[in-house]
């Protein structure tokens, strides 16, 4: 072709088509306020990047506050543990002392003696069952052992044990029954 | 100018890219499956392995309860000391806030001064150890030590030094019921009395916890699982009074040695209900220094050691005699010194006298071998015998206390020449100083006969009580036949050789002595007594039974060595129960014609 014409050369290996000349469509410009509207609300993008934030923080705090809860309890059980050795130390201390040689170690230090015979007092006319006798300190040794009081400081006995009186006869009772003397 | 790969070469690439990318992810699902489903399991198991800890929850053992409460077998904690020779060096401690140095000489020292130990012998136990092991890593330094111990040697933050907690027994008032309560080994096994009899009972399962630790070892929150929960053991509510049994322990120890007796034991039982409420034995073992005794010491003989038991075994003929109708109080007969019955059998009294003429009170009182031969010879042997067996001769106690002797009851038709009248009056047969308070007691009951009972009940953990024995009993002889008996043996403690000794002001008591030969061994009998009293009080109303048995007492051979005893005992028992002294005179009946 020769002419002054001055043509679209389109490569070959493009195809034979021609480009289709878009439509032309009505083009107007939007106003700042539509522009406004149609762009992406950030709020929503805050608020909900900040409520996963918030989820996130919240989940951390818990978390935090159970392990926290978790040596709270540790330490209390240890509390436990030791208060319960300080009341099982108290209680073998409290039933050595309670057994009946410890009692009667006791007492034979302040000069106490035993005396099995029985007499009674009958309140109701002051009579009295049995025969009185005094009470002989046998003084023998504590022949029923324990060893768990070995090591326990034996009380010292008094110099020496005051002669029991005999015949206890009620002081004070004058005929009746004997009452106290309390204002 | 635009770019849009979709030429063969273009497409080539995307294949490629897209395979390799289908390549990694198809390995890495399938190294996921492996993961999460093939190997899920082992692969959870080894992770809580190595986080997750084990942890022993101890269920405790039961106490043993005297009557009114009285703890005398309970459970506590014990420590055993180890450290680890090794590792002792030396190392830095806080003190004020200062750092010092201390070294393994001074650790040694604070050691030893906690247990009880020279400073040499703790680092004698580190260097021994070493000597024999340079790579040792254990050694004891102390067993059993208490929570006072503990903690003060906890205190010393040591860092190589162990502890590991032992559950242990402590029995409070020591010897006190020692005989019954029994003791355990050091590793917590039952090995007499009622720790051994009530071990069903006393015993604590114990159970595990796994709970998974974190790096600094705390649990991890919610992560502890109770696999099986621990199980304290019951209680045991034993009848026996500590305070009672104390005195009686002391008054029985107290008697024996003065008199120089191999063994004795004192039964006190409650006439109405059979219930022991002091079982004492001489010589006793202290439960918490079970070594201190020897071997033989360390039961109960009131249990497990029978005896021939002699003239207070009169009573059982006598009642058996009177309940079969074939004698009266006043029966008489004439009692010689010696008495060849027709079958061949030669009976002598244990002193000689002429020729007396006794009622069946009268033998009571003499205790005459001969006078109660011919009293028992009125019932056939069979019957002797049934009345023997229902009284509870020959047969163990409902106690089944641990090695318990039932005693030598041989059947009547084996019983020879001599042995058919020996048994009236208590030889060539044994009983246990049990039976023979339970003989007592029946007669004592108006002749009912109640289950020897030494346990309440087990009471669990949460209040329940189970396996109360059986408390019902049985009639072995009439009402009218144990009241004639009574009056007979009221009359005994009245006008016997020993009534001064054991006479109780204000109350109506009725007793029986027995002095019994005991076997040498060798099919004859030796030189030794087995002296006893038996008796129960008041006797217008029987409430308590006390028998006191003294075997081989050197320094005086007959039942004058067991009547204080009986005595005091009796006494104590009266007073503290508040037993009310007897209105009545006891009867009085004759004792010759």
């Amino acid at each position: 072709m020769s002419d002054n014409l001055a043509r679209v050369m389109r490569p070959s290996w493009l195809g034979a088509e021609a480009p289709v000349e878009p439509e032309r469509r009505h083009i107007e410009i939007v106003t700042a306020k539509q522009q406004r509207r149609s762009r992406p609300r950030v709020m929503y993008a805050v608020t909900a990047v900040a409520g996963i934030g918030a989820i996130v923080v919240a989940q951390l705090l818990l978390s935090v506050g159970i392990s926290q809860g978790a040596y709270t309890i540790s330490t209390l059980e240890a509390q436990k543990v030791e208060l319960g050795r300080t009341a099982a130390s108290i209680n073998e201390d409290l039933v050595r002392l309670s057994s009946p040689q410890s009692l009667a170690a006791n007492a034979a230090a302040l000069g106490m003696v035993t005396n099995a015979n029985p007499v009674y007092l009958r309140l109701s006319d002051g009579k009295v069952l049995g025969a009185p006798a005094a009470a002989q300190g046998d003084g023998a040794a504590a022949l029923v052992p324990n060893s768990l009081l070995t090591g326990v400081a034996k009380p010292q006995p008094k110099a020496a044990p005051v002669a029991s009186p005999v015949a206890p006869a009620a002081a004070g009772a004058e005929g009746g029954l004997p009452s106290p003397s309390t204002r | 100018m635009s770019h849009h790969p979709t030429g063969s070469t273009a497409r080539r690439r995307i294949a490629v890219t897209l395979s390799a990318l289908v390549l990694i992810v198809g390995l890495f699902v399938v190294k996921l499956v492996d993961i999460q489903v093939v190997r899920a399991d082992t692969l959870n198991a080894q992770s809580l392995g190595n986080r997750s800890v084990e942890d022993t929850l101890y269920g405790a053992r039961g106490d043993i309860l005297a009557a009114d409460g009285t703890m005398l077998a309970g459970a506590v904690m014990r420590y055993d000391v180890t450290l680890s020779p090794k590792n002792a060096a030396p190392w830095k401690r806080t003190v004020n806030g200062t750092e010092t140095t201390v070294t393994v000489a001074q650790a040694a020292g604070e050691i030893g001064a906690i247990v009880g130990q020279s400073q040499d012998h703790v680092l004698g136990i580190i260097s021994g150890a070493l000597a024999d092991n340079p790579e040792s890593d254990f050694a004891y330094v102390a067993k059993q030590v208490d929570v006072d111990a503990f903690r003060a040697l906890d205190k010393l933050d040591i860092p190589w030094l162990y502890f590991k907690a032992h559950p242990s027994r402590v029995y409070p008032n020591g010897a006190v019921a020692g005989n019954l309560v029994g003791f355990v080994s050091s590793s917590g096994a039952a090995q007499a009395g009622l720790e051994l009899g009530q071990d069903a009972c006393l015993a604590g399962h114990d159970g595990t916890a796994v709970y998974e630790r974190g790096g600094d070892g705390v649990p991890i929150p919610g992560s502890s699982v109770t696999t099986k929960p621990a199980e304290d053991g019951g209680d045991v509510l034993t009848t026996v009074d500590s305070d009672l049994q104390w005195y009686v322990q002391e008054t029985l120890a107290a008697q024996a040695k003065a008199t120089g007796a191999a063994w004795g034991t004192v039964v006190v039982q409650e006439a109405k209900t059979g219930k022991l409420l002091a079982v004492a034995d001489y010589p006793t073992v202290d439960p918490n220094n079970v070594g201190a005794s020897d071997a033989e010491d360390r039961g109960s003989r009131a249990f497990t050691a029978s005896f021939e038991p002699g003239s207070t075994f009169k009573a059982l003929t006598a009642a058996s005699v009177i309940d079969a109708g074939k004698a009266e109080p006043t029966s008489q007969v004439v009692a010689p010194y010696r008495y060849l019955p027709p079958n061949g059998a030669n009976i002598n009294d244990s002193e000689f006298h002429p020729n007396e003429n006794l009622t069946l009170t009268g033998v009571l009182i003499e205790s005459s071998n001969t006078g109660m031969s011919k009293f028992g010879e009125r019932l056939t042997d069979k019957a002797r015998f049934d009345y023997m067996k229902k009284f509870g001769v020959g047969t163990e106690s409902e106690v089944h206390f641990p090695s318990e002797d039932p005693g030598i009851l041989h059947p009547y038709q084996d019983w020879d020449a001599q042995t058919k009248y020996a048994t009236t009056f208590g030889q060539g047969l044994t009983t246990t100083a049990i039976q023979i308070a339970s003989i007592y007691q029946t007669i004592a009951n108006h002749g009912v006969r109640m289950p020897v009972q030494l346990v309440e009940g087990c009471r669990a953990p949460d209040g329940t009580v189970t396996e109360v024995p059986n408390q019902k009993g049985a009639r072995v002889i009439s009402e009218s036949a144990a009241k004639k008996t009574s009056q007979m043996l009221e009359n005994v403690y009245g006008h016997a050789w020993l009534r001064d000794v054991w006479k109780i002001p204000g109350y109506r008591v009725a007793s029986k002595t027995g002095t019994a030969q005991m076997p040498d061994g060798h099919g004859g009998y030796s030189h030794g007594y087995l002296v006893s009293v038996s008796g129960y009080a008041p006797a217008d109303d029987p409430e308590f039974v006390v028998s006191v048995s003294l075997a081989d007492p050197v320094k005086m051979n007959s039942s004058a060595a067991s009547a204080p005893i009986f005595q005091k005992v009796m006494s104590q028992v009266l007073k503290k129960y508040r037993a009310v002294p007897s209105g009545s005179a006891p009867p009085v009946l004759p004792a010759t014609w």
